[in-house]
């Protein structure tokens, strides 16, 4: 054997043999770029939860702006959100609206993603192109509103839900998903055994389709959850509004504007302080942590129904 | 496109399973077999009707001098009057204007953001890193605008983290969250922390399924790092990055609402009006008169498309699948 003897540079694991070893410079520019990029991301929020667990004589020691290190915790702040008040009111209101939504919303999807997954059935072209319609035009904020109007929707609760309901995009994911990745051959299987439409659906696909229905469900639920401009356009005068528009309110109340001396008037004329910066940031982890706590369960699905809806749709 | 689906067995992954074929039966017969469809069909076809069409069909009061308070049918038709009214009005071109900035902000830095993270991203080897990675960029995704706002604003407003940060060090008090000089770059920066991420995920998707023997090849020909990126990973990713600019394309008028609203008592309205937020304050919150925002707002939608059924026959004129097939 020939005695050349290349001592080899040390090699990632995994690294595919043709793919040659990047540069230490190389390594470190991307590395420092992907660090600055996450540290951007995970910094804030950190500083946001820290903040929320300030007690007020450390931030005004800081400027009654955001901490990196809360000096002394106190929970004062969430103790005020779940005391009983209008916050409390705003968060169940939003928490209600996000379940019924979600239901109405899934409901709706299913049956009908379900219905246009079976090809050739009567009325099924006409249908789906109904569907494919809505992605090139959609009516325009004015007429939507005069609908609502009309529908005596204005200022009730409904409002928020019921416009906004269909996600057709979501319809053509679900639908895909229903025709590429259930076998035909089962769902004939379960028709040549008696079993109706209804049976199929709910015996057969849906319990195969369960991480597509997280993923969609999830959605929905960050949308209902995030909803404020449906809020802003369709229930103005409604004395509970969602959270998000009650953070908006207290946003502004904080920021010197002239909405902003308005909104602090007001909480003056209910004997309230204007939100302290941990109340604020609170509120703020408030609507994060539902987010945060579903997120693990369905992240691994995103791909794939993004994808699924991209090519299909 | 269809290689993208690496999940899906490739028998079953192009065109919908064929209908089986029956012999021709009768409207009653095919009503008889086919009811339950219907039925599960009817909630979504209703919702759509009431929702979706129903509005649509509104935007005829465009053309008409409309007012509530009188019958539908005594409202008088007036041609393009509304249009020529929502053009002569000096607050929209502004807000067209601003759209139209945002949107080549959009086109020329976010865009291009995301598939440069997606390439750095694909070239992490421990899966444990990427993984963790994902998990963090993809997150603000799924955050509120108003929350978004709310950060940007304790962070890099008048009293934020950083401003008190220079301010404690001798410098001046930061002026950027209020600033309509600046109020592109915020946008700009406000997209790439919510969403620079989520944008990604499709590319590595595309660039998951490019074939990993084409490199294996072109680096046994002597082909380095950023050959092999120029003649074949971009290539693999060209259908999606056609795709997805002919939506974007299609939504250049479209550039969100809540943005800009949320952000409007604090820049001012010069720097912060869109053609969305134009209707709202024109005239649902102002007093212009439901046929004028109808009018701008049908402007909009007829625009968009146009935009959509134009950039799509240059995609399949360029040889690529674009939204939908061509039948």
């Amino acid at each position: 054997m020939t005695a050349i003897d290349i001592k080899p540079r040390r090699r990632t694991k995994n690294r595919p043999v043709w793919d040659e070893e990047p540069s230490l410079a190389g390594k470190a520019v991307k590395t420092l770029f992907m660090v600055c990029y996450a540290a951007a991301i995970v910094l804030p929020i950190w500083a946001v939860v820290a903040t929320s667990f300030a007690s007020e004589e450390a931030l005004n020691r800081a400027g009654g702006s955001l901490l990196i290190l809360p000096t002394d915790v106190s929970v004062q702040a969430y103790r005020e959100i779940f005391s009983g008040g209008a916050l409390t009111d705003s968060l169940l209101l939003t928490l209600t609206l996000t379940a019924v939504g979600t239901a109405i919303s899934m409901a709706l999807t299913i049956c009908g993603a379900y219905a246009l997954s079976r090809t050739g059935s009567l009325l099924h072209r006409p249908i789906l192109w109904l569907i494919l319609l809505t992605f090139l035009f959609g009516p325009g904020m004015y007429p939507s509103f005069l609908v609502v109007q009309n529908l005596g929707l204005f200022n009730s609760y409904w409002s928020l839900i019921l416009p906004g309901a269909v996600g057709t995009f979501n319809i053509i994911i679900l639908r895909a998903f229903f025709m590429n990745s259930i076998p035909g051959e089962l769902i004939d299987a379960a028709k040549i055994d008696g079993a109706g439409e209804f049976r199929t659906l709910f015996r057969i696909v849906l319990p195969m389709s369960k991480a597509i229905l997280a993923v969609i469900a999830l959605f929905y639920a960050v949308g209902y959850w995030n909803m404020y401009f449906q809020a802003v356009l369709y229930t103005p005068g409604l004395e509970t509004q969602p959270i998000q528009v009650v953070l908006q309110r207290m946003l502004m109340s904080t920021q010197g504007l002239p909405e902003g001396a308005q909104a602090a008037a007001q909480y003056q004329a209910r004997g309230e302080a204007a939100p302290t910066a941990a109340l604020k940031m609170a509120v703020v982890v408030c609507t994060i942590v539902p987010i945060v706590i579903m997120y693990p369960f369905i992240q691994k699905h995103f791909t794939k129904a993004v994808i699924t809806g991209a090519i299909k749709g | 496109m269809a290689t993208l689906q690496s999940t899906a067995p490739p028998d079953t992954d192009d065109a919908p399973r064929p209908p089986v074929v029956r012999r021709k039966r009768t409207v009653v017969q095919r009503l008889r077999h086919d009811w339950p469809l219907l039925l599960l069909a009817l909630p979504v076809v209703a919702h759509l009707m009431v929702f979706h069409y129903w509005p649509s069909a509104w935007n005829i009061i465009a053309f008409m001098d409309y007012s509530p308070y009188r019958p539908f049918w005594e409202n008088p038709f007036v041609g393009f009057a509304w249009f020529a009214r929502v053009f002569n009005d000096p607050y929209f071109a502004p807000a067209l204007l601003n759209t139209l900035k945002f949107s080549v902000l959009n086109l020329l830095f976010m865009f291009p953001l995301s598939i440069v993270l997606a390439l750095a991203m694909n070239s992490i080897i421990s899966l444990k890193v990427r993984s963790t990675f994902q998990s963090v960029v993809y997150l603000p995704h799924f955050f509120s605008w108003v929350l978004v706002v709310t950060v940007f604003v304790q962070v890099l407003g008048a009293d934020g983290l950083v401003s008190n940060w220079i301010m404690g060090s001798g410098g001046e008090r930061l002026n950027f969250t209020s600033n309509p000089d600046t109020f592109l770059l915020l946008v700009w920066m406000q997209w790439a922390w919510k969403d620079a991420g989520w944008g990604m995920i499709i590319f590595l998707a595309a660039l998951a399924s490019i074939n990993p023997s084409l490199y294996e090849a072109a680096a046994s020909d002597g082909a380095g790092r950023w050959r092999r990126m120029w003649h074949i990973t971009l290539p693999g990713i060209r259908p999606v990055i056609i795709l997805l600019l002919i939506l974007q394309i299609g939504g250049i008028l479209t550039v969100g609402f809540e943005q800009y609203q949320l952000q409007r008592q604090a820049v001012g309205y010069q720097a912060t009006e869109v053609l969305d937020t134009y209707v709202y304050y024109q005239s649902i919150i102002g007093n212009q008169g439901e046929s004028f925002g109808t009018a701008a707002g049908l402007f909009k939608g007829v625009i968009g498309l146009i935009l959509i059924l134009v950039s799509n026959n240059i995609a399949h004129r360029l040889g690529e699948q674009g939204i939908y097939q061509k039948s």
